[in-house]
Parts: C-alpha cells; sequence; structure tokens
C-alpha cells in the first residue's frame, strides 16, 4: 500500500485526485439514475467511474473515488454515514489495480484493458469482487452505528455499484483508456517501480480477497438476517473477514504493473525509432 | 448551475473559524448517538434547526427536504420490519420497533441536517484551510478544496453535454435497462475526456507557482480562534456532557427494544 501515500509527492497524481474526484461528485448531480424499484433503488451512471479510475490512475483514482463521494455527501447528505462510504468507495476503486496484476504472468500483456477476453473477464470478476466489498465496508459501518440493518444495506449498495461498472465500465474503458496512456496518465507512468509496494505471495493474496469479500457478504446476510444478530454482533462476525481483504490487499502488491509497463514504453519507443 | 449549498450571511456562526465548526460538525454527529427515545432525538432536531436558524441557512432545507422525508420513511419501515419489540401494533410489528426506527430516521436527518447548516456557513476555502489547520497534509487538503471548487463548472459541462447529444437525438428514457445504461457513454466519455486532458497543463501552472517547492507554506486567507470560537465550543461541550450525564442518569433510552 506504499503507493497510496507516496502519489502524493506527484504533482499529477495530486492534480488527478482532484479532477477524478470532482467527475465522480459532480456526474452524480446533473444525471439522474435509473430505477430499479421506483423510489428505493436506482442506478447511476457515475456508479462505474470508481472500478475505472482505479485501473487508469491507481492510488489516485481510489482517493479520488473516496474523496468524490464524500464531496457527493456534501451537496446534501453528509453525516456520519459518510466515512464509511469514504472507506467504502477507496476499497472500490483500490482492489481492481491491485488484483489485476495477480491474473497475468510475468511477460504477458498486462495493460488495464480489456480489449481481449481474458482481459474482459477479470475485468467483470474485478468489478463484481470490489463491489461487493465496498457495499460491505460501507454496509458494515452504518450497522455498527445502528443506521440501516447490514441485510438492507449490502442489497441496496451492491447492485447499484456492479450493474454500472459491469455493463458500462467496460465500454468506458475502452473509450478511455486509449487517450489516457496518450497523454501519459496511467499510474504505471507517472510513478516509479521503488514507489509501489511488491507482492509478497501474490496468489495467496489474490484468495485471501476473494475469501474476505464474499465471505464477508454471506457471513454477514447469514447473522444478520437470518440469526437476527446486528450493531455489534455483525461488526465482530465480519471483522476476521475484512482483515483478510486488508491483509490480502498489502500482498497483492502492484510493483510488477509499474515495471510491465515501464517495458512496454521501452519496448514503443525502439520500434518506433526503428 | 451551483449546486453549491454556502449562503454568505452575516451571522456570527458565518465568523467562526473552520476548526470550530468542525468541531461542532463532529459534536453534532455525535450528540444524537447519545438517546435513543424518539422524544429526545425530537429535542436535539429542534436544537440543531435553532443553530440553523440563528445562522439564517435553514432556506437550504429546501433543496434537500426530499432526501430528508425518503430516508426518513426508508429508515422508518426498515426498522419496523428488522427490529422487534414486545408491545405488538400491527401485523408483525411491535410498538418499541417502530419507535426505534422513528428514533434511528431522526438521527439521521440530524446528521444531514448539520452538514447542511456547516456547508451553508463554511466557503470551500475555509474547508481547505480548517483541514490544514487540523494537520490533515495540505496536498490531500489541496485536492479536496480543488474538487469542490471544480464541481459547479464539470456539471455545467455535463449538463451542456447532455443537452447537445439530446438535441442529436439521444434518448435516455427508452429501451430496456442495459440499453439505457449504454445510452450514457456519449454523455459520460466528453465528461471525462474534456476534464482529464487538463491534468498535464494544470500540473505545470501548479509547479510554475511552486506547487510543493517548499514544505511550510503561507495562505492568503488567514484563520484564527477567537473569544467568541471558546466561548462556543465551551457552551457546545457543556451540552454534550450534560446530555451524556443525562443518559447515564437512565433517560433517554428505549426500553423493550432488540435487534
Amino acid at each position: 500500500m506504499r503507493e497510496a501515500f507516496a502519489m502524493w509527492r506527484h504533482t499529477q497524481m495530486v492534480v488527478l485526485v482532484a479532477l477524478s474526484a470532482a467527475i465522480y461528485a459532480a456526474l452524480l448531480i446533473p444525471f439522474k439514475g435509473i430505477p430499479l424499484v421506483p423510489g428505493f433503488i436506482e442506478i447511476r451512471p457515475a456508479n462505474a467511474f470508481p472500478v475505472v479510475f482505479g485501473l487508469l490512475f491507481g492510488p489516485a483514482g481510489a482517493w479520488g473515488a473516496a474523496i468524490g463521494n464524500l464531496i457527493g455527501d456534501f451537496f446534501g447528505t453528509l453525516s456520519l454515514g459518510s466515512i464509511g462510504g469514504f472507506v467504502g468507495n477507496f476499497f472500490l476503486a483500490l482492489l481492481p489495480y491491485k488484483m489485476w496484476g495477480a491474473y497475468f504472468r510475468s511477460g504477458e500483456n498486462m495493460e488495464p484493458n480489456v480489449d481481449s477476453g481474458k482481459k474482459f473477464g477479470v475485468y467483470v470478476a474485478l468489478a463484481f469482487l470490489s463491489s461487493v466489498i465496498g457495499a460491505v465496508i460501507i454496509s458494515w459501518f452504518i450497522d455498527l452505528l445502528g443506521l440501516i440493518p447490514f441485510t438492507a444495506s449490502l442489497l441496496l449498495i451492491t447492485p447499484n455499484n456492479a450493474i454500472m461498472a459491469i455493463i458500462l465500465g467496460p465500454i468506458l474503458l475502452l473509450a478511455l483508456y486509449p487517450r489516457v496512456k496518450r497523454w501519459g496518465l496511467l499510474w504505471t507512468e507517472i510513478m516509479n517501480p521503488e514507489e509501489v509496494s511488491g507482492s509478497r505471495l501474490q496468489k495467496v493474496g489474490n484468495v485471501l480477497v476473494w475469501i474476505g469479500g464474499l465471505g464477508a457478504a454471506g457471513v454477514g446476510l447469514l447473522i444478520s438476517y437470518w440469526g437476527g444478530i446486528q450493531g455489534l454482533g455483525v461488526g465482530l462476525g465480519l471483522a476476521p473477514f475484512l482483515v483478510l481483504i486488508v491483509v490480502g490487499s498489502f500482498m497483492l502488491g502492484g510493483r510488477e504493473q509499474v515495471e510491465a509497463a515501464e517495458e512496454l514504453i521501452a519496448v514503443e519507443e525502439e520500434e518506433s525509432r526503428a | 448551475m451551483d449546486p453549491s449549498l454556502y449562503l454568505d450571511r452575516d451571522t456570527w456562526v458565518h465568523h467562526l473559524d473552520p476548526r470550530t465548526k468542525i468541531f461542532l460538525l463532529l459534536g453534532m454527529f455525535v450528540l444524537p448517538f447519545v438517546f435513543l427515545s424518539p422524544l429526545y432525538e425530537a429535542a436535539v432536531l429542534v436544537l440543531v434547526l435553532l443553530f440553523g436558524y440563528l445562522a439564517k441557512v435553514l432556506e437550504n432545507l429546501r433543496r434537500i427536504w426530499f432526501i430528508l422525508v425518503t430516508i426518513a420513511l426508508l429508515t422508518v419501515i426498515l426498522w419496523s420490519i428488522f427490529g422487534s419489540g414486545q408491545t405488538p401494533l400491527f401485523l408483525f410489528v411491535e410498538q418499541e420497533a417502530l419507535l426505534y426506527g422513528i428514533s434511528i430516521a431522526l438521527r439521521i436527518d440530524i446528521t444531514i441536517i448539520a452538514g447542511m447548516i456547516f456547508l451553508s456557513t463554511t466557503r470551500n476555502e475555509e474547508v481547505a484551510i480548517g483541514l490544514v489547520r487540523l494537520g490533515l497534509p495540505y496536498r490531500f487538503a489541496f485536492a479536496v478544496s480543488t474538487a469542490l471548487r471544480l464541481v459547479p463548472t464539470i456539471v455545467t459541462t455535463g449538463l451542456t453535454i447532455s443537452q447537445a447529444q439530446r438535441s442529436r437525438g439521444l434518448d435516455l428514457k427508452s429501451g430496456s435497462v442495459v440499453q439505457r445504461i449504454r445510452k450514457y457513454v456519449p454523455l459520460l466519455v466528453p465528461v471525462f475526456v474534456s476534464t482529464i486532458r487538463s491534468t498535464n497543463v494544470f500540473s505545470m501552472a501548479l509547479e510554475s507557482k511552486g506547487f510543493g517547492a517548499s514544505p511550510k507554506r503561507t495562505f492568503f486567507l488567514q484563520t484564527a480562534v477567537g473569544r467568541r470560537d471558546v466561548l462556543t465550543l465551551i457552551a457546545f461541550t457543556a451540552l454534550l456532557a450534560g446530555s451524556v450525564a443525562l443518559r447515564v442518569a437512565g433517560y433517554g433510552g428505549l426500553e423493550g427494544f432488540s435487534r
């Protein structure tokens, strides 16, 4: 996770945090959502952005999604629950870029785009998992505060995040990735390898995040809905799974993506010179 | 279209130091969590509304009333279903669960109204400087304040693009859910591209003006904690302590409710 703090040294990354936060917050306002259950559940197009921000801008995208969600709350719904929204959205954008490298072998093209069947499959899986984890974190926090029952908020937030990220995200990524790459704004191009934490047992870390995410959602629903336990009970029940997610995220690293990007740039420069 | 909630008024609340306002906001977030009885929550709501009245910003309630009502109704319904009590009321709903739902609805609405009052009395620049003075890194505060400042511009761009695409025949209201979702692409891509393409110029402009050149920086906006701030904080701390004492003494709870 070193890069989440080291990125603040780069002016470009600071600007990317500000701009991605502004885009995320701003798009929550003019484009009304599509109601799934009128009056209760609506999906908003802006929800496609955190995963895309994470893959393109890495840690800057994660901070951007977190701050953007907080700023969205600034326009009417700022409350104690906003803290959960901040952390949940941070992980919603953080996990896709952290986990992306775990699905590609060393030397394989691991550009965060969806221009192949394998990459599309990885994108969909990661968008789904990060949506579940983001929703688990927010639901866990607001249930702990005694505001909304875990089951209800998890079932409201997960589809809200996942549907847009899965349907709209790949199209956005296909359209935006070449431009962002051309402008030299991919996080792997801005940050240096030594500023990014290296992976330790990357595959194990990947499995831990999956177990943590799906386990937290499953066990949370089980003890909250069928077990009738809420508040601190849900909080304690989910704590081990949330620890797995955090530990897994630390193990995933990300340096290999930066090194792969550097190699790719070197090859492209050599080709253009030739 | 300006989505900002800030209202420029000449009141003592507006003149408080941003740090004082941030502490008051945090305190207002804590206060409703002290009690569980709807009656006591209603008293806290009255107090918060009185504070908003003194700050002359209650007109912003008109902008968020729909959110407040929707959240309140949803919360009461949810807790009536998920909570349980001892006194049957109707069907499967128990009186204690309904009362708890009302309390939680008031609790959420109080925190949202407190947030609204904070944003209605504090300019973006003050939020940023308040965060820095409280010890947050300047670069983080800069990102927050820049994003806040850019939101109205991007909203306007979004609306312009939306109107332009609709005039070309884009219809967001027809088709299946998946088709309707895909129709947002011609709206989202231009907003993203028009904003992100300025990153490099923005970064160069910042660095040419010495952004990050020195670890310690000065600010155009000067803020200071004065006597008014100290008195306000003392009064609020006394109120919070009094509320906790009341709760410890056995007032403001809700008997018979279980989650």
